[in-house]
């Protein structure tokens, strides 16, 4: 590595980059941690949801009476009694009722709260409501939801504004540059892929409090945006943003699914019109009703040169979303957007993607964020392609990558890396060309997502009279070490020990603003925002320590400051400046993106996450049982601000991207009822499950926008796993499948049947 | 709805009179890793709990008699893995207890419990089905005790009655050489419920009896009479036939583990496995002798 950085010509030849281990990682592992499951709220009541067990339904009636009966229960609200000054919710439309008023729209939509004094007493109440409903036919999937007369899933007048309210289509993005029509290709590709229906599956189930306040609201949510959420909240019920506090702990992993409110407006308005604070734990089962990933349905054409040089991409790609947009436009826009080329030099792109509304499980955002949909048919069509012309798949990709600084999406950043080298480690530490027994396979795959391309951090870092810090950061430690990285940067900037940093987060009362905790945005805009705190102290210390010590100061390394001929530490200066009467030195700093209205997703990303995932595996042919023998993931990450961090997210990403392309997949039946809601029957890996070998590589050459040059890390290793995977089977089997997971009994399908 | 009554008996007589006293009411906790989740998620709603784990009289020993052995109802899989002898005679038995749930829950799960849940899929039962176990019951007209070949009625459940508790699990002795294996199929490597699973014995008279798990209603035990299964001389074909003859009898539903297609196709596929590896022992065994 390195010593001299490119970015701001300081050296950090000591904690930035090392693998120091995670900010609260041993309280994760000792049971200590406090999520919000575990936050104690004097005179609480707990709630439970009432859901009907079909996909869609037409309530005539809630009878609630015997469920008041009840022992311990409290409160019954039913969507039945809402008043129409309720408003709706949601991060982008404001079209989700907090309860089914008329209509349940998914399996799992509750039509009733129940409030209690114990969870098993709501749950005995929840059990007691009786529903008085007619099951209706839902729209379950992209043939139902496209079909000429299909029933609407969402009322028009919910948008009024939208071209496509009398559909089901939320919208349709076009994108592209050249002439796909006019382009001579030797040879096209033309295939189906499909992605399938899934969820995120964090450990902690969703889980709110929410606390009616003298002079306000407290929203206790383990949310990825706590400020995004306030917001929410703010509007729902009128409040000023300063009277809604929002308190977000750690969430016990997200990955997307807990980015946005889904119960909080509900326990806030149930809240306040009984008087009391209310708690809501779902269950795994209600969480899997919760949040899910976008499933996708591709159908593309990929022209090549008979050299392998890629000619055109034109690609139709469906999105089936849930019956409330939520998050969908901006995922769909900037999934299918960059996964159009991918990391390659494509003359003529055409990318037509939807939208659907669907009687399913609310989709929202998930690691990745509509790439891997989209990833999973460019870089199999890139290995058909590879098979039909006989050219090495790493070759074939080596030809078509470009260059760093070379402009491959016309109106975005050149290629901001060296991606060749990234597709070589990758190739290099599988042992791509060597001979393989028999049985085995090998597949390699790239992936590119953009990075975040608006966005506003905020930070105050405080230099406490007895020379420690406080970091105040707005982002969501959510499993990814945020935390421990902002600990690093301050302990650089500051000349300071990690143990003597404390990083504040997830309170809105005190902790500046942070847009979001998403598309891997956080090292780099919030990494930026309180390496400029740091710097804004440093600069104030500088100038207290001229006035101090009456003489000339200059910052001579990070935490060191030369007066008079003299060096000392900021610890020093302040212990000498604040002996008496005391006081602190705070700074602040910001990292902005703003709008761009020329681009079409309204901003030019920040940097590109570019990636490589080489694997070996092994089929039973009789079974169709896979074995992973080895996993490479490499990532180009501008610089490592922590080694074992990156590499854990590499090696997570590739874990969870194992799911989807092997198991994890939402079985649901012809009424619109997700048959393995659970852990029983929704299967994801185990450490039994995981590669043999895993071995996670970085790419660092300080070319990013991030503090020392850093990107963002977060979501690669999750992109490229799938095409990956199948390429393999293909390589061990002959068999190519285009449709995820790649389960057992699909694969010996493929091969038997 | 009235109150849950949790009893905690400390005599099988006691026990029984409370069963009596419920009717189907009652359930029994035992490991309770069944029981638990499913009344966490009100799957089931009894009126009353039965905790055994306190009673006296309810065995947690393997007891040998002879080459015959007794598995008491609150023997956990754990113990029963790591019992040297029983891994020595009945490794098919030690295969499957081993890959029911995981580490945690082999500590509290009993091989009683596994038969009484009456899952389609309980691994512990085609291996105890090919052993020829019987079962020993007591309840308020007495004891009894009775094959587990038939004790199974339906998915979740069994020939005992709501006023009986099964009290142990008797494996009888067999003649050498005898040899037995387990198998069976799963969507993933780690924990994972079977999507079928199997047990294969081949005795010193060259029977071989094979038992299929979630491939009907209860496990089902299935006896080669055509010879060719014992022979290792006769040809592939031949011995596919004889398997396919015994696969027939199941009667494989498609649902989200597995569809009817892939579980009869794994039936042959696993079978011959676990036949060869049930020759083998028996063959080790021979050598041993």
């Amino acid at each position: 590595m390195s010593n001299a950085d490119a970015h701001s010509g300081i050296t950090h030849s000591g904690i930035i980059g090392r693998p120091i281990n995670r900010v609260g990682g041993p309280e994760r592992v000792d049971g200590t941690y406090r999520y919000v499951g575990d936050i104690k709220i004097p005179n609480v009541l707990h709630t439970r949801l009432v859901h009907l067990d079909c996909g869609r339904a037409r309530i005539h009636s809630v009878d609630t009476s015997a469920a008041l009966q009840m022992p311990g229960v409290r409160a019954i609200l039913s969507g039945k009694e809402l008043p129409a000054s309720v408003k709706r919710f949601g991060p982008a439309n404001r079209d989700r009722p907090i309860l089914a008023i008329d209509e349940t729209t998914f399996h799992g939509e509750p039509v009733a709260i129940v409030a209690a004094d114990t969870v098993w007493a709501a749950a005995q109440g929840a059990a007691a409501v009786v529903v008085d409903y007619q099951e209706l036919p839902g729209i379950y999937t992209v043939e139902d939801a496209l079909a000429p007369g299909a029933a609407l899933v969402q009322d028009p007048a919910l948008r009024p504004n939208s071209a496509y309210k009398e559909t089901n289509i939320l919208n349709e993005w076009k994108f592209g540059w050249g002439a796909v029509d006019s382009a001579e290709a030797d040879l096209v590709v033309e295939n189906d892929y499909t992605f399938p229906m899934m969820t995120q599956f964090a450990i902690e189930p969703f889980t709110y409090a929410v606390e009616p306040t003298s002079d306000g609201i407290t929203v206790y949510s383990a949310i990825q945006h706590p400020n995004y959420l306030q917001r929410v909240i703010a509007e729902f019920l009128d409040m000023p943003l300063s009277r809604v506090r929002v308190i977000a702990p750690d969430p016990g992993g997200a990955f997307g699914g807990k980015q946005h409110a889904k119960f909080e407006p509900l326990l806030a308005y149930l809240a306040l019109r009984i008087g009391r604070p209310l708690r809501l734990e779902l269950t795994l089962e209600e969480s899997f009703q919760a949040a899910r990933r976008t499933s996708a349905q591709a159908h593309i054409r990929t022209g090549f040169q008979r050299n392998g040089t890629l000619v055109f991409q034109d690609v139709e790609i469906n999105y089936l979303i849930g019956a409330y947009e939520d998050i969908a436009g901006r995922l769909v826009a900037k999934g299918s957007y960059a996964g159009g080329g991918g990391p390659y030099r494509i003359p003529n792109v055409r990318i037509l993607a939807r939208g659907v509304f669907s009687n399913t499980v609310p989709s929202t955002a998930m690691r990745g964020f509509g790439l891997p949909q989209m990833n999973w048919p460019v870089e199999c069509q890139i290995d058909e392609a590879a098979r039909e012309l006989g050219i090495d798949p790493v070759e074939l990709r080596m030809k078509n990558l470009p260059e760093y600084g070379e402009v491959f999406m016309p109106q975005d950043p050149p290629a901001d890396g060296r991606w060749a080298e990234t597709l070589r480690k990758g190739a290099d530490a599988i042992g791509w060309g060597k001979p393989l027994p028999p049985g085995r396979g090998r597949g390699i795959s790239m992936g590119l997502k953009l990075g975040p391309t608006t966005g506003a951090s905020y930070a105050i870092v405080r230099l406490h009279g007895d020379g420690s810090a406080t970091v105040l950061a707005g982002t969501s430690d959510m499993g990814q070490g945020a935390r421990t990285v902002y600990t690093q940067i301050a302990a650089h900037e500051l000349g300071l020990s990690p143990q003597r940093i404390m990083v504040v987060m997830g309170d809105t009362q005190g902790v500046p603003f942070d847009l979001q905790t998403s598309a891997s945005r956080s090292a780099v805009f919030m990494g930026n925002a309180v390496l400029r705190a740091c710097r804004d102290v440093a600069r104030q210390v500088q100038e207290l320590a001229a006035e101090h010590y009456k003489a000339d100061a200059v910052i001579v390394e990070p935490g060191t400051v030369e007066v008079g001929g003299q060096r000392k530490t900021f610890d020093q200066v302040m212990t000498d400046r604040f002996s008496k009467v005391k006081g602190e030195v705070i700074g602040s700093g910001s990292a902005r993106a703003e709008y761009d209205e020329t681009h079409p997703l309204n901003g030019r990303p920040a940097f590109y996450e570019v990636t490589c995932t080489a694997v070996e595996i092994e089929v039973d042919k009789e079974t169709g049982v896979m074995v992973f023998h080895k996993l490479v993931t490499v990532a180009d990450v501008g610089r490592a601000l922590n080694s074992q961090h990156v590499a854990m997210q590499d090696d997570g990403g590739a874990i969870q991207g194992l799911g989807h392309t092997v198991m994890e997949q939402y079985f649901m039946d012809d009424r619109g009822r997700v048959r393995n809601l659970g852990a029983l029957d929704y299967r994801i890996p185990t450490t039994m499950d995981t590669p043999r070998e895993l071995i996670s590589l970085h790419v660092e050459n300080g070319d990013g926008p991030g503090p020392y040059g850093a990107k963002g890390a977060a979501e690669g290793g999750i992109l490229a796993v799938s095409p990956a995977v199948a390429a393999a089977v293909c390589a061990a089997t002959g068999a190519m499948i285009r449709e995820l997971p790649l389960t057992p009994q699909r694969i010996w399908e493929a091969l038997h049947t | 709805m009235s109150a849950l009554h949790y009893a905690r008996p400390e005599s099988l007589a006691d026990a029984i009179a409370i069963l009596e006293q419920y009717g189907p009411g009652a359930r029994v906790l035992n490991g309770g890793t069944d029981l638990m989740v499913r009344f966490q998620k009100m799957q089931v709603t009894p009126e009353a709990i039965v905790d055994i784990k306190r009673v006296r009289d309810m065995s947690d020993a393997i007891v040998w008699d002879g080459d015959s052995v007794t598995i008491g109802a609150r023997v956990v899989m754990t113990r029963l893995i790591r019992d040297e002898r029983i891994r020595r005679r009945y490794p098919a038995l030690v295969d499957a207890a081993s890959t029911v749930g995981s580490i945690q829950i082999r500590n509290r799960a009993t091989l009683a419990g596994n038969i009484c849940n009456a899952s389609p899929a309980a691994d512990t039962v085609p291996p105890l089905l090919v052993h020829g176990a019987t079962v020993q019951l007591v309840g308020s007209s007495g004891s009894r005790e009775t094959p587990l070949d038939g004790f199974f009625l339906a998915p979740g459940k069994t020939a005992r009655a709501p006023d009986e508790l099964l009290v142990s699990i008797t494996i009888p002795p067999h003649r050498s050489p005898y040899g037995a294996a387990f198998g069976r199929l799963t969507r993933r490597h780690g924990v994972d419920l079977a999507s079928i699973n199997m047990a294969c014995a081949i005795d010193a008279e060259r029977a071989v009896t094979f038992a299929f798990g979630a491939v009907g209603p209860t496990p089902i035990t299935v006896k080669d009479t055509s010879g060719a299964l014992a022979d290792h001389t006769v040809s592939d074909a031949q011995r596919d036939a004889a398997l396919q003859a015994l696969i027939a009898r199941t009667s494989p539903i498609s649902d989200v583990r597995a569809s009817a297609a892939y579980r009869s196709a794994m039936l042959l596929v696993i079978g011959r496995r676990v036949l060869a590896q049930a020759q083998q022992r028996r063959a080790d065994f021979d050598a041993r002798e």
